[in-house]
């Protein structure tokens, strides 16, 4: 019997060549990352069991759940708020079924889940001119005061849906910008913010979750 | 707007010219009409252009404008309709007759206002509308002929026959008249747009916008500043004046760097606000390389800026307006703003011998201008027949020459201005020597920018001009743009308004005071025209004269909207700026009406031209919109596939091999290889929810107009949504994969749709019901693998422990499957061609293993990957709806579905499906249509006839919805939608393609061609 491979692929096989791309110069002003191998799960509360879920999540995570448009950094996860009663999970990928089987059993009967681990993309910018770049296919307004780190926003880019929240600064001290894509999207909205940071030079490169 | 305080120079004094270098001496040498000091213009800096192929020399700071005017240059354009020669007539965006085309090739710009576009080392310009040459430009014939081009000339000239206007009378008349040419081969600049947020937006930077900005900045309000200049300051770069006790300039210098310093202030040169949305959304131009021949690498030309702001203070400051009288676009007569501009800002004197046409105080600040510069004052006319108080000491001291009346003929041509009449009150007429004419019929507020939401502009007589009414929401206008034209006015309401804008976000921080300045008075006595004999242009770009406006008014055009279409007046790319309040007062006088009762056309964005590509942007070319590429898309580019634009997939559309030689030909043989052995196509287009909850059964029963409760674990049904109207929505196979989970799936084109459609019903109509809804199109990569000998393939790719028989796995069976090698994947035995068939998923990221390994388990049977034409043949064949079919004015019914639905229960639609036209037995529903011929091909779109009836709406019986050539019934099949089909099965009718000239016999048929008993898909 042959033996069957399955290599897995990645949204950005193609649009991501890693490596520096646009204007030269000593520092790239923005910073593309695509983030591999995580383990996303869409939790929609059941019909009056917000609350259910609420315990739920704080039992497996060690933190509340959002419930405004906010991305919370908890145990093993980072719970991102993407709807009345719902929420995101992303975990960086270890043993892929018992991750979901854990969840399944922790929202038995208080929430419905969706694997979306295939479903999305996401992209990580930064860079000191990560936010000018992000102007130029998002109508969000980035700044500190009215996107502090923690923020999370459903939002469109180019006509399709994207959940974008800010993580903590990066090393540099600049700000850091989290989009979930849709998978089938995913290549086009690349080279869409590729070309958005070309003429501040841009960094390209894809990482595992951690 | 005061006057000079002193004859200090702008810019680079004469000691700092001492040092240039040799070529800049020579460049300044060159110019016969810069002054030797002064303007802030950089002498170190020369720069090179050339206009009409004549090569010129200017200075950084310069425009095209100043360059030409200090080398001299007065003919710079031909005008619209008369051809006659114009020169330069302001110094501002507002520019109704200096258009050039700017550069050359590919990035040649038709339009480009000379006074807007910045000099730059190499600059290309070439004036337009005129042949062989400017100076001696052939059509300038037309004017020979201007008493009978008057408005409304064509409309009422070229009628008969009715047929040669569009074919002969437009394309002659649009050749000799008109303004540039664009260049003919795609651009190949970048355009892109961007996003920015404030709390409060400031529209315009001189002394108003700089004193709001200032006030709302201190506060601590976040503050976009946008300024369509490449300097802060507006007329204070014109006009000086003292602020504060210190020189215009140096206030400037300040302001500027005070809210450069603070971290909530963005100022944004080169860029023009051109439109006022809701929401606050304001958009805006930046020319951010226009001042350059070729943008930078990876620098875009223009970029469009959407502003969302929370409150905006327009300081959009005023435009000086033309006085109507004969001669009035001879080239050198130029508003006295302007010839202040150039003289001041540009070191550039317009003329030597200057006269001045004023009807207000402000003109007069023009004779210091020029004395200053050393220039002489030729005269100055002024209708109301004194010198205002504060320039008589001015007046006495030079000895002017001040004459009462007005000015009506100016002689010239295309050499400019050679004299002046000056026709006093009583008629007696006086001869004025001079090569400039500078004229002054006030200000008028630039309010455009607060009548977009549809404000009305109300008029007041003491400044004789419209001030803003009711501006958008959140939008204040202030400063000139408001009518305050003294400058400590300005800078008190500009001071006041961003307060007041700050607050209003919440920012109360200390604003500090108002700068403050004199308050000079301006005091008018409106003029709008100098009757006399001889073209009087109100409208420069359009050639629009008084009295067209008064022939308007003659054949009943009186309305301001009615007067604008038939004379064209402020139709032109400058939006009738300098000409829109003269034409409406001059309607007003001819009708006996106040200017007021006469009231304003509606002002429309964008307030300035806006290129089509900046508003592309980056959507252009292969990002002309989004694309979603399958899972197996890499794999599918790889084997060679054609791809499909399907909304915005990309989708393999046939697998071309090797000697083929058409894609017929391709598409065959996948159908061949299905129907015969085994195929696969990636179905991952298809839209997918998971649709979770104690109630998913009710929901989908709600939904659809079949059944889905009654569904078992483990099978897939087909099931039909109607829209609320009763119409066909969409169809596609639901799976039961769990008590409480369904796995639903839509066509392509409807997964957004009826994805939104199923939120609307869990949220708004039964938020009642235990519903959890998710989007799972991305997460699946779906492959259909299809043919007799699908089974063999499959049992070579799941795990042995899989029961793939008929009665393990039988038709419309849906479960999980383990695979070979440990990957799960859910299973489907749904079908669309027609044979034995499945549907297989796999997580996305498997996707194009999937492919890979659908290849190795089906090599055997020599499996072949296929696209959606063979996909589209196989549906066809089998009589499956689609697209085509699902047209948004089919019912179940039509479809040949109406036993599907439900009588036991309610379901969306279901009452307005039984309305009587919806049932009426005449509805076209679908068939399946064979030519006699069988060598003919069909086509979709034709129509079907009676077999004898002549062709016409009354006999229209239908139309071919769906064709393809079957290789299984060896000839063009397809499917349509006709009139009683049902009924007339076998029966000949006549197919008529009157768009492709096409007219030939078809048989009526059962729409299912191929293996009509379904017998090969449940085997």
């Amino acid at each position: 019997m042959v033996d069957y491979l399955w290599n897995t692929q990645s949204p950005l096989q193609k649009a991501l060549v890693a490596g520096r791309h646009g204007v030269a110069g000593a520092q790239a002003g923005v910073t593309l990352v695509e983030v591999r191998d995580l383990v996303l799960v869409q939790v929609m509360a059941r019909r009056g069991k917000a609350a259910d879920t609420a315990k739920a999540a704080k039992k497996l995570f060690g933190v509340d759940a959002p419930n405004t448009p906010k991305a919370v950094a908890g145990k093993s996860a980072t719970l991102v708020w993407s709807g009345p009663d719902q929420f995101t999970v992303l975990a960086p990928r270890t043993d892929e079924s018992s991750q979901i089987d854990a969840m399944s059993q922790a929202f038995s009967g208080a929430a419905s889940l969706s694997d979306q681990s295939d479903g999305r993309c996401l992209i990580r910018v930064s860079g000191p001119r990560g936010r000018d770049a992000i102007a130029k296919f998002s109508s969000l307004d980035l700044h500190d005061a009215a996107f502090p780190v923690g923020t999370a926003a459903n939002t469109s880019v180019d006509h399709t849906a994207v959940n974008c929240w800010r993580e903590a600064n990066g090393a540099d001290g600049h700000p850091v910008y989290s989009m979930l894509v849709f998978t089938s999207f995913a290549d086009s909205l690349w080279h869409a913010i590729v070309d958005s940071s070309l003429e501040y030079g841009v960094d390209t490169s894809r990482t595992r979750a951690a | 707007m005061s006057g000079y305080s002193g004859s200090e120079p702008l810019g680079r004094t004469a000691a700092a010219e001492g040092s240039t270098n040799a070529r800049s001496q020579a460049a300044s040498a060159s110019q016969s009409h810069r002054l030797r000091s002064g303007g802030l213009i950089d002498r170190q800096a020369p720069l090179q252009f050339s206009f009409d192929g004549k090569t010129m020399t200017g200075f950084a700071g310069d425009t095209l404008a100043s360059a030409l005017v200090a080398n001299g240059v007065k003919l710079v354009a031909r005008s619209f309709k008369y051809h006659r020669p114009r020169g330069i007539i302001t110094a501002g965006s507002e520019e109704p007759s200096a258009l050039v085309e700017m550069r050359t090739g590919a990035r040649k710009e038709p339009n480009t206002r000379a006074t807007t576009q910045e000099l730059y080392d190499g600059l290309i310009a070439q004036s337009q509308n005129r042949w062989p040459s400017l100076r001696r430009d052939f059509m300038s014939i037309n004017q020979l002929f201007s008493p009978i081009f008057v408005a409304g000339f064509y409309y009422k000239t070229f009628m008969w026959p009715a047929k040669f206007w569009e074919a002969i009378y437009e394309p002659i008349i649009r050749r000799a008249a008109g303004l540039g040419k664009s260049a003919e081969l795609p651009d190949p600049d970048h355009y892109d747009k961007a996003w920015a947020h404030c709390d409060v937006l400031v529209v315009g930077a001189g002394p108003t916008g700089l004193s709001a900005a200032l006030a709302a900045g201190r506060a601590g309000s976040r503050v976009i500043l946008v300024e369509e200049d490449v300097r802060l300051g507006g007329r204070l770069l014109s006009d000086g004046g003292e602020i504060d006790g210190m020189h215009a300039e140096e206030w400037v210098r300040r302001a500027t760097d005070e809210l450069a310093g603070l971290p909530n202030v963005r100022i944004m040169t080169r860029t023009a606000l051109f439109g006022v949305y809701d929401g606050g959304v304001h958009a805006a131009l930046e020319r951010v390389n226009d001042h350059v021949p070729v943008p930078g690498p990876h620098q875009v030309r223009q970029r469009i800026w959407r502003i969302v702001a929370k409150r905006s203070v327009v300081t959009a400051g005023a435009i000086e307006r033309p006085i109507a009288f004969p001669g009035n676009d001879r080239p050198g007569v130029m508003m006295a703003s302007a010839v202040r501009t150039y003289v001041h800002r540009f070191a550039a004197m317009p003329g030597k011998r200057v006269a001045l046409f004023t009807n207000n105080d402000d003109g007069w600040r023009t004779v210091e201008a020029i004395q200053q510069a050393g220039g002489d004052i030729a005269a100055v006319i002024d209708p109301r027949g004194k010198v205002p108080a504060e320039y008589q000491a001015l007046a006495e001291l030079s000895d002017l020459r001040v004459l009462a009346g007005g000015v009506s003929d100016v002689k010239g041509g295309v050499d400019g201005v050679r004299g002046l009449v000056v026709t006093a009150a009583d008629g007696r007429k006086q001869q004025i020597d001079a090569d400039c004419l500078a004229v002054s019929g006030g200000w008028n507020p630039n309010v455009g920018l607060s009548c977009f939401h549809r404000g009305k502009p109300v008029w007041r007589d003491d400044i004789a001009a419209f001030v803003p009414g009711d501006c958008p929401t959140g939008m204040v206008m202030a400063g000139a743009a408001n009518g305050e034209f003294s400058l400590g006015a300005c800078l008190r309401d500009g001071h006041a308004a961003g307060v007041a804008a700050a607050a209003d976000c919440g920012a109360s921080g200390n604003a500090g005071e108002a700068s403050e300045a004199g308050d000079e008075v301006y005091a008018i006595s409106p003029l709008w025209q100098v009757k006399a004999k001889g073209k009087a242009f109100v409208d420069f770009q359009h050639d629009v004269t008084a009295s067209d406006v008064t022939l308007a008014q003659r054949e009943g055009f009186e309305s301001v909207e009615h007067l604008k279409r038939y004379t064209t007046l402020g139709m032109a790319t400058d939006q009738g700026k300098t000409s829109n309040i003269t034409g409406l007062a001059i309607m007003a006088d001819a009708t006996g009406r106040t200017i007021s009762q006469t009231g304003t056309t509606i002002y429309r964005p964008p307030y300035a031209p806006v290129a089509i590509g900046a508003l592309a942007g980056h959507h252009r070319d292969e990002n002309f919109h989004a694309w979603r590429l399958t899972p197996s898309h890499h794999w599918a580019a790889a084997r060679g596939a054609v791809f499909v634009d399907t909304g915005l997939w990309k989708r393999a559309q046939w697998y071309p091999q090797p000697g083929e030689k058409d894609w017929i030909e391709s598409v065959s043989r996948e159908v061949l290889a299905v129907r015969n052995g085994v195929g696969f196509c990636d179905v991952s287009t298809l839209g997918k929810v998971d649709v979770r909850g104690a109630d998913a059964g009710t929901f989908l029963d709600r939904v659809y107009i079949n059944a889905f409760s009654s569904l078992a674990v483990g099978k897939a049904r087909y099931g039909l949504m109607l829209r609320e109207d009763g119409i066909v929505m969409d169809d596609g196979t639901t799976s039961r994969l769990a008590e409480d989970h369904y796995f639903l799936t839509t066509t392509t084109a409807k997964a957004g749709p009826v994805m939104a459609h199923l939120e609307f019903c869990r949220q708004v109509l039964w938020p009642e019901l235990d519903v959890q809804l998710s989007s799972a199109s991305d997460q699946w990569a779906q492959f259909s693998i299809a043919g007799p000998n699908t089974r063999k393939l499959l049992q070579a790719l799941v795990d042995p422990s899989e029961d793939m028989s008929n009665e393990g796995f039988p038709f419309m069976g849906a479960r999980e499957v383990k695979l070979r090698g440990g990957v799960t994947a859910r299973l489907f035995r749904i079908s669309f061609s027609g044979e034995i068939a499945f549907e297989i998923s796999v997580p996305a990221r498997y996707g194009a293993a999937m492919a890979e390994n659908l290849m190795i388990a089906g090599k055997p049977y020599g499996v072949t990957p296929y696209g959606t034409e063979a996909l589209g043949v196989m549906r066809i064949e089998k009589g499956h709806v689609a697209g085509p079919e699902l047209n948004g004015m089919t019912t179940a019914d039509d479809l040949g579905l109406g036993k599907m639905m439900s009588k036991k229960k309610d379901f969306i639609g279901r009452v307005m499906a039984g309305r009587e036209a919806l049932t009426a037995p005449d509805r076209q529903v679908v068939v399946g249509i064979k030519p006699l011929d069988r060598a003919r091909r069909l086509r979709s779109g034709a129509h079907v006839i009676p077999k004898g009836g002549i062709p016409g709406p009354a006999t229209d019986q239908g139309y071919v919805t769906s064709v393809c050539f079957s290789p299984m019934m060896e000839q063009w099949i397809g499917l349509g939608l006709v009139e009683r089909g049902r009924e007339r099965i076998g029966e000949i009718v006549r197919i008529h393609d009157p768009l492709r000239s096409e007219d030939y016999e078809a048989e009526i048929c059962n729409p299912v061609f191929y293996d009509p008993e379904g017998a090969r898909q449940r085997g």
